[in-house]
């Protein structure tokens, strides 16, 4: 029996037991709160050892020769006559170049519904780059986060890129890298699909033109989305300044906006036929911003209802008063 | 260094015993459920249909990676109440490129599957008659069902697609649970001459106002003109006519101006009508209900509906 003033053994045990549990939960409570930064991101720019900056892949500019608007049924007709009044491709490829080409692949959903990238355009293009060009090697490139390969395959640009002497490059982890973007608050210490840009000399975005459920739109800015890694998805929340910040980041050599067919509601997936309008135009442009200023009209919209185009335009990055560029127009029947 | 006493560690063993138990069980539980896992839990067709035959697994989606397979539209899902997406691709036995997928979105309840099908319900359709809410297109398939969301969408324009899509889209809904829960009331409160079946439900932020929710709008025929009407029931009374108030203070910060109702009827009711940028846009609160025209291109045909409207609206109050 145990006397009084004594404690029991099993109890002593018990509150020794308990004395440690504590101090263990008092210990990981303590640790916690010295790993806590009050502070949060000091808004200076993240450095990593391994940090990369994407390429600047733009050629001088030549006024007068900055944007061409075709109109026309036939993709590969209207979009070769747009570089031509642009100067060519030869303006823009030079032999022995290595070519990267980034098409919309973000969607397992075939050319009737333009959600992606015609393969027209894309196997026109690469063609261009081939023929006239005279590049050493064009790649195809893009991030589709689910199932690339049926993205790439269902989306018919895989294969009309292949036959066009193009390389299609998938997305692995061993080709993302991180990188910061001077002076922006969502790119930071981001996966880019970097790999295959460290060894291009030129960079040609091609994009359809699309309705977007978050931001109203989805053209040549909103593009280079699709270079993203991670959980990117999270920008959905500030889409604006993602694809604003995105234009400030990739400083593509020219791109190609297809309005041939304008998705114009339900995007970007799309769905039915019914949501496609065809629209006939084509458009080549230097300037990104501008081409997108000019694609709101395909959708109804006016260059102030896409909030990306202003923040982009103060950023220097293009002008939405695309009248202002002079651009070549025709008709290509 | 003492001792646990006999009886305290017999209860210690036993307490391990127990939690040790536990774990096994949930395991050996998990294992059984994996094993036999079936897609067809989550309602979807993964069997020959016609000539169609499906292409790989069933693949499914949760709140966390539905972006993953739509992108940019997974923040509408989200945003109403998405629970879970089950989709399933097939292609022809003779022609791998003619294939189809179906989407089979589960909602969580009728209003929301009704309000991510009726948002995005495309122009000039054909509706299907055996279902209460459904349509085709050219090329896709596009069902309400209970509290679910049903897209089967075609690679191509073709008649044999459409075939194999309707016979997977009644195999999916003789396969879903559906009953009198699933019925929504609220659209029996339009008016006749409302166009069928143009109904819309904004769960939230109708027209761009964030104090509209749950609100329902619809075409209605006045003479000659096709207006939008809208109604979306509130808790009570006052509730009504202060969400009414704020959204017609609302457009007029946005540069709608006030103007002067002609109908009798209207001003009775207190209603008030606004020039938005050339379109007529009516507010008006009767009993529980705030409701209106939007963006009307014709004033008289927009007073007119809002007339018969408000007629209706108060019959329901009675």
């Amino acid at each position: 029996m145990t006397e009084p003033n004594q404690i029991n053994p099993a109890r002593r045990q018990l509150l020794v037991r308990g004395a440690k549990a504590a101090a263990s939960i008092a210990a990981a409570v303590g640790l916690t709160y010295w790993l806590i930064d009050s502070q949060g991101p000091s808004g200076e720019e993240v450095t990593r050892n391994d940090a990369v900056k994407l390429p600047d892949f733009s050629v001088p500019r030549k006024d007068g020769q900055t944007i061409s608007i075709i109109r026309g049924q036939d993709r590969a007709k209207t979009v070769n006559k747009a570089i031509e009044l642009l100067g060519g491709i030869e303006r823009f490829v030079k032999p022995g170049d290595v070519v990267a080409i980034k098409p919309n692949v973000g969607f397992a959903s075939p050319p009737i519904l333009g959600a992606t990238t015609h393969p027209d355009v894309v196997a026109a293009v690469v063609r261009l780059c081939y023929d006239k060009g005279g590049a050493k090697k064009v790649i195809v490139i893009d991030n589709p986060i689910n199932d690339p390969a049926s993205c790439f395959a269902i989306s018919g640009i895989g294969k009309t890129a292949t036959a066009a002497g193009a390389e299609v490059l998938m997305p692995k982890n061993n080709l993302f890298s991180h990188t910061t973007l001077k002076g922006g608050s969502l790119i930071r210490d981001w996966p880019v699909f970097y790999g295959p840009l460290a060894g291009a000399n030129k960079l040609i975005g091609i994009a359809p033109v699309k309705d977007h459920h978050r931001s109203a739109a989805s053209m040549t800015m909103k593009n280079w989305y699709g270079l993203l890694g991670g959980r990117r998805n999270i920008f959905h929340q500030d889409i604006n300044t993602i694809i604003a910040e995105l234009a400030m980041m990739v400083k593509p050599t020219f791109v190609i906006l297809d309005g041939t067919g304008t998705m114009m509601t339900n995007g970007p997936t799309g769905g039915s036929v019914s949501d496609l309008k065809k629209t006939n135009t084509m458009i080549a442009s230097c300037d990104m911003v501008a081409a997108d200023a000019f694609g709101c009209s395909l959708l109804n919209l006016k260059p102030s209802d896409l909030p990306y185009l202003s923040l982009a335009e103060k950023a220097h990055v293009g002008t939405a008063n695309y009248e202002s560029l002079k651009p070549l127009m025709a008709d290509v029947t | 260094m003492y001792m646990l006493s006999g009886r305290a560690r017999r209860f210690e063993s036993a307490v391990g015993a127990l939690i040790l138990f536990l774990l096994i069980a949930t395991a050996v539980g998990v294992y059984f459920i994996q094993r036999d896992f079936d897609m067809a839990r989550f309602g979807i067709v993964s069997e020959q249909e016609g000539g169609f035959l499906p292409v790989g697994k069933a693949e499914t989606y949760n709140t966390d990676n539905l972006y993953e397979k739509i992108d940019g539209k997974a923040p509408m899902y989200q945003e109403s109440g998405f629970v879970s997406l089950a989709t399933q691709r097939f292609a022809n036995k003779g022609n791998a490129e003619l294939g189809l997928e179906q989407y089979l979105y589960d909602m969580g309840n009728t209003r929301n599957a009704f309000s991510v099908y009726s948002r995005q319900k495309r122009a000039d359709v054909t509706d299907l008659n055996d279902v209460p809410f459904g349509y085709k297109t050219s090329n896709a398939i596009y069902i309400s069902h209970g509290s679910h969301y049903i897209e089967i969408i075609g690679f191509a324009e073709s008649q044999e697609l459409i075939d194999a899509m309707k016979g997977i889209a009644q195999k999916l809904v003789a396969q879903l649970p559906s009953g009198e829960k699933d019925k929504i009331p609220e659209l029996d409160f339009f008016p006749q001459g409302t166009v069928a079946r143009s109904w819309k439900l904004q769960l939230r932020d109708a027209f761009g106002f964030d104090g509209l929710s749950d609100t329902y709008s619809a075409q209605y025929k006045a003479g000659e003109q096709t207006v939008t009407i809208f109604f979306s029931q509130r808790s009570n009374a006052d509730d009504a006519m202060m969400v009414a108030k704020r959204y017609s203070d609302f457009l007029v910060t946005n540069g709608a101006k006030t103007g002067e109702i002609d109908s009798e009827i209207l001003k009775s009711a207190g209603a008030s009508i606004l020039d938005f940028y050339g379109s007529a846009e009516i507010v008006f609160a009767t009993g529980a209900f705030v409701g209106g025209v939007h963006e009307a291109d014709n004033k008289q045909a927009a007073e007119k509906a809002a007339e018969v409207l408000i007629d209706r609206l108060k019959k329901i109050n009675d």
